[in-house]
């Protein structure tokens, strides 16, 4: 969301910084451009009308699905900038963090020494609650039995890390059937 | 010194975002962020780990407490460290 608000606000900035270009210009007859030649009366006549037909109730059914649609929008976008933004670390119980990093060093090394896994990768989110939400995707060969893989994975991931007293309170394990000349360790 | 001598821990961290430093005249003091009511200890743990990390953090709260003048302490991990002597 910041870096889309981010993008919004320089968008807007510059639109207004041409805009006070463009004043400037006009207000002084600067390059033979006149206040007089821009089309304001038919804009300002549209504006009239516009906001008679509002009061009137006489807008085209496109118009109020348009309006409706940017309220909608606008509504989001005020709920999405007062939820509070994702923590950085992550929390372990009263007082003690931990950085994602860390989370994400263990789980790698636990799962690939799970004798099926030959590579891993793995992302760690933190979240206001305690413990890590964990996605793994593990490599394995081909032709394994992937229910049982990803069981033993499961366990064996949350048991180590629970004995290191990292929390993780949500664990999504995907495995992904691959070469194994491709990745990180051929043989186990 | 408290928080370095806890069993556990390899070295103060430096913060991974901002660095964890407290400054006072010309000096200054990494790992650790003082402010008028909490104290924020960051440390780099010895791996493999002695004991699980809130046992860990919760030993570093026990020694600096008598040094931390009431304010809350939280520790945070920033790194694990393969002690040399551990050979892994």
């Amino acid at each position: 969301m910041r870096v889309f608000n981010r993008v919004f606000m320089i968008v807007l900035f510059a639109g207004l910084f041409v805009l006070g270009v463009y004043t400037v210009v006009f207000a002084f007859d600067l390059f033979d451009y006149r206040l007089e030649s821009l089309p304001i009366t038919n804009l300002a006549n549209g504006l009239q009308d516009f906001v008679g037909n509002v009061e009137d109730g006489g807008l085209s059914v496109t118009t109020q699905a348009l309006l409706v649609l940017l309220a909608i929008l606008g509504l989001l976008w005020f709920i999405s900038e007062l939820r509070p933004s994702a923590p950085r670390r992550v929390r372990m119980g009263k007082g003690t963090y931990v950085t994602r990093s860390v989370v994400q060093d263990q789980v790698a090394t636990v799962a690939e020494e799970v004798p099926d896994v030959l590579g891993s990768s793995v992302n760690v989110k933190a979240r206001r609650s305690p413990g890590a939400q964990v996605g793994l995707e593990a490599r394995v060969r081909r032709g394994e039995e992937l229910g049982t893989i990803k069981s033993n994975l499961q366990s064996t991931v949350r048991e180590r890390l629970s004995a290191k007293g990292l929390p993780v309170s949500k664990l999504n394990v995907k495995l992904v059937e691959a070469d194994p000349r491709q990745t990180k360790t051929r043989v186990q | 010194m408290a928080a370095l001598a806890t069993e556990g821990v390899y070295s103060l961290g430096r913060g991974r975002f901002v660095e964890a430093a407290t400054y006072e005249g010309v000096e200054k003091v990494s790992g650790v962020v003082v402010t008028p009511e909490d104290l924020e200890i960051h440390i780099v743990a010895r791996y493999p780990l002695p004991s699980p990390i809130p046992e860990i953090a919760e030993n570093i709260r026990e020694r600096v407490a008598p040094e931390a003048g009431g304010r809350k302490t939280t520790v945070i991990v920033d790194d694990l460290e393969v002690a040399v002597d551990e050979g892994l």
